[in-house]
């Protein structure tokens, strides 16, 4: 078995993340303005308040948007919004249906009367757009091939004017679709849970007021699990999440060092 | 432990053997998730769009019309065969003219446009100073355009425009790195949690 | 013909689109929800279904000339597997589909993802120099940005956070910004050469 240098730093990667797991300990957590936006948001509106959402990523980023999902749906849950769930990536069918399911289970909600799941669309530019025409002709059954037009939820829900707004779960630039077509378009307020890597992608569509909220990323997930006082994945990762920049930084600091050594033995040499 | 934490457990140490190299167990595990990614993409595929958006209206209710869409849908398998391979343009030419019709509309007024105005805001505070956030967003948006204007050379002005664009578009991509190893770590994180706690029962 | 075709039915599609954007009128609305749902997304789901039977001719023929066997072996059986159980058991919750999603493909999936992590540490190691003022830039507001998303940077000063979220919603941003105005021109001006036929490279073979 041959191990090289880098096999030494995935070592040490490992390492430091398993530790700071096992450790338990849990950081105290600051919560940035733009978490405390979408709480407030989601916070401000009225009971019964119908809201899409979205689950635009694949299976891949999982473990970032599981917690980012649950968070949101527990808070939307409990303030008795109703929920009607999408997907415009197909992995992403299969992974709100079960979250959904889970969390509406936790607080004793009612499919067909609480949230429905209406299952993947392909190509999401159509979907977004045929969706601001009309609803029920874009998803004319839901997830399992109920038509939709037998779900109480979906009574009086014909396009987005009849929504509250959009949120969008992504792990990708499809919630720039949501903004730019779907909001450009129609104008219904579009929100994101997006992973760490997409938020300064989105970042121009916060300044601009065309996205009206966003939380991102572990990170995001555990400010939000703060905000509505349930623990979860977010807050149980946080210190592995600093250990692990940590371990990031320590590298960078260590290879200018050597290139700096390295450099300045050259031109003496 | 149940199965289904057995087998994801298994799976998730077998992809991750993939850190030492290539190997076998690694590559089995790959085509395994390969071939039921696309089992999976298929069904859903099938099951929530072309059943309920083509064969139940079409061969259930018996709404004619959609025998357009069915052909044209049938003409990209036009593909496999020499002889009938430009039948898929057709298809094809929907799709790239329809994307290319919505697309200028949106591109010019939620891209172009919106983002052109949010850039234009009061450089001066109402009390009088100068509102240095305002500036900053003014002279990155043009000096990082000035940059990708190739049309001609990067010298005076436009030079120095172009160089203080490349420091904005530094400070971009050193951001977005920062937010990516933080994403890359919660995934890695994520697969440690599930490892630790369901897998090996080692924490809570 | 073979290219004449296509290019008109493009630019009717196109234009229509384009012009159905500007009307609310009922019957404007009904036309473009057809085009949208009728054409659009149903082709496009014909599109992966053509990737799908694409992936099957080029594993069998592998299969054929014995090259990978084992492994093309184990991917059909995986292809395979998902709609022999969805055809018996359906796609709900607690079905050997779902079971199979969820206990095969997702841990899987991300796991794969994960790896990234390690590369990601590789990269930073290796490549992540100070070598001139642009790569410096781009370290500084790495660092900063790693160092405040972490609850070391509030430890070390207040004052850390707030610097790196000025970064990110001024400086950053606003290169971000410019680089979506191009974006969108460039677009605009893309949909535009093949709506009007300039553009022809989609159409694939030789231009005429």
């Amino acid at each position: 078995m041959k191990l090289e240098s880098r096999h030494w730093t995935f070592f040490g990667l490992a390492v430091v993340v398993v530790i700071a797991m096992l450790s338990g300990f849990q950081p105290e957590i600051t919560v940035s303005p733009d978490t405390l936006r979408m709480h407030e948001y989601i916070e401000s509106l009225p009971e019964g308040s119908k809201l899409i959402i979205s689950f635009d990523h694949e299976a891949s980023s999982l473990p970032e948007i599981r917690p980012l999902a649950v968070a949101l749906l527990r808070h939307a849950f409990s303030k008795n919004l109703r929920l009607i769930g999408i997907a415009l990536l197909s992995e992403g069918t299969g992974v709100g249906y079960g979250l959904m399911q889970q969390v509406a289970a936790e607080y004793s909600k009612e499919y067909g009367v609480d949230y429905v799941y209406l299952g993947f669309k392909p190509q999401y530019i159509a979907a977004i757009l045929s969706m601001g025409q009309s609803i029920p002709a874009t998803f004319p059954e839901d997830y399992v091939g109920q038509p939709v037009d037998q779900l109480p939820l979906m009574t009086g829900v014909e396009t987005y004017d009849d929504l509250a707004g959009v949120i969008s779960v992504a792990d990708g630039s499809l919630t720039t679709h949501w903004i730019e077509y779907g909001g450009g378009q129609y104008g219904v307020r579009v929100s994101a849970f997006g992973t760490a890597a997409m938020v300064t992608t989105y970042d121009p569509y916060l300044n601009s007021d065309q996205m009206y909220a966003m939380v991102g990323g572990l990170r995001g997930a555990a400010e939000y699990e703060k905000l509505i006082e349930i623990g979860g994945s977010g807050a149980r990762g946080m210190l592995a999440q600093t250990c692990s920049h940590l371990y990031v930084i320590l590298l960078i600091v260590i290879g200018n060092v050597l290139y700096f050594v390295s450099r300045r033995k050259g031109r003496s040499s | 432990m149940d199965i289904s934490t057995l087998v994801a457990g298994i799976l998730t140490l077998a992809i991750f053997t993939f850190l030492y190299r290539d190997n076998p167990i690694y590559k089995m595990a790959e085509s395994l998730l390969i071939g039921v990614s696309i089992g999976y993409f298929l069904v859903i595929t099938w099951t929530n769009s072309l059943m309920d958006l083509l064969f139940n209206p079409l061969f259930r209710d018996g709404r004619l019309a959609l025998v357009i869409p069915l052909v044209l849908g049938l003409m990209m398998f036009g593909r496999f065969h020499k002889r009938t391979s430009a039948l898929s343009r057709i298809p094809i030419a929907v799709l790239i003219g329809s994307g290319a019709g919505v697309a200028i509309p949106a591109m010019l007024g939620a891209r172009t446009l919106a983002q052109m105005s949010a850039t234009v805001s009061p450089l001066v505070t109402e009390g009088g100073g100068l509102n240095i956030s305002s500036i900053v967003i003014l002279l990155g948006v043009l000096c990082t355009l000035s940059y990708f204007y190739f049309s001609r050379e990067h010298r005076g002005v436009l030079g120095q425009s172009a160089k203080a664009g490349t420091w904005f578009l530094m400070v971009f991509f050193g951001t977005t790195f920062g937010y990516t190893v933080m994403s890359r770590m919660s995934t890695f994180i994520g697969r440690v949690e599930f490892l630790l706690s369901d897998f090996l029962r080692l924490a809570n | 013909m073979r290219r004449k075709v296509p290019q008109f039915v493009c630019a009717l599609f196109g234009i229509l689109l384009f012009a159905l954007y500007f009307s609310s009128h009922p019957l404007a609305r009904a036309l473009s929800q057809l085009v949208l749902v009728e054409y659009w997304q149903i082709i496009f789901a014909f599109t992966l279904l053509v990737g799908v039977v694409s992936f099957l001719k080029v594993n069998l023929k592998s299969i054929e000339r014995g090259e990978d066997r084992p492994y093309r072996i184990v991917s059909l059986m995986g292809l395979l597997s998902m709609p022999i159980v969805a055809f018996f058991w359906g796609i709900k919750g607690g079905t050997p589909f779902m079971w199979i999603f969820e206990n095969i493909q997702v841990p899987m999936q991300s796991t794969v993802f994960a790896l990234l992590a390690f590369f990601v540490v590789s990269a930073s190691f290796r490549g992540f120099r100070a070598r001139s003022v642009s790569a410096s830039v781009l370290l500084v507001s790495a660092l900063l940005t790693l160092l405040a998303r972490s609850d070391v940077g509030g430890l070390l000063s207040e004052h850390l956070p707030v610097v790196a979220d000025w970064v990110r919603n001024n400086p950053s941003m606003s290169a971000r910004r410019a680089i979506l105005i191009g974006i969108g021109l460039g677009s605009v001006t893309t949909s535009l050469r093949v709506i009007v036929g300039i553009e022809r490279t989609w159409l694939g073979g030789k231009q005429q």
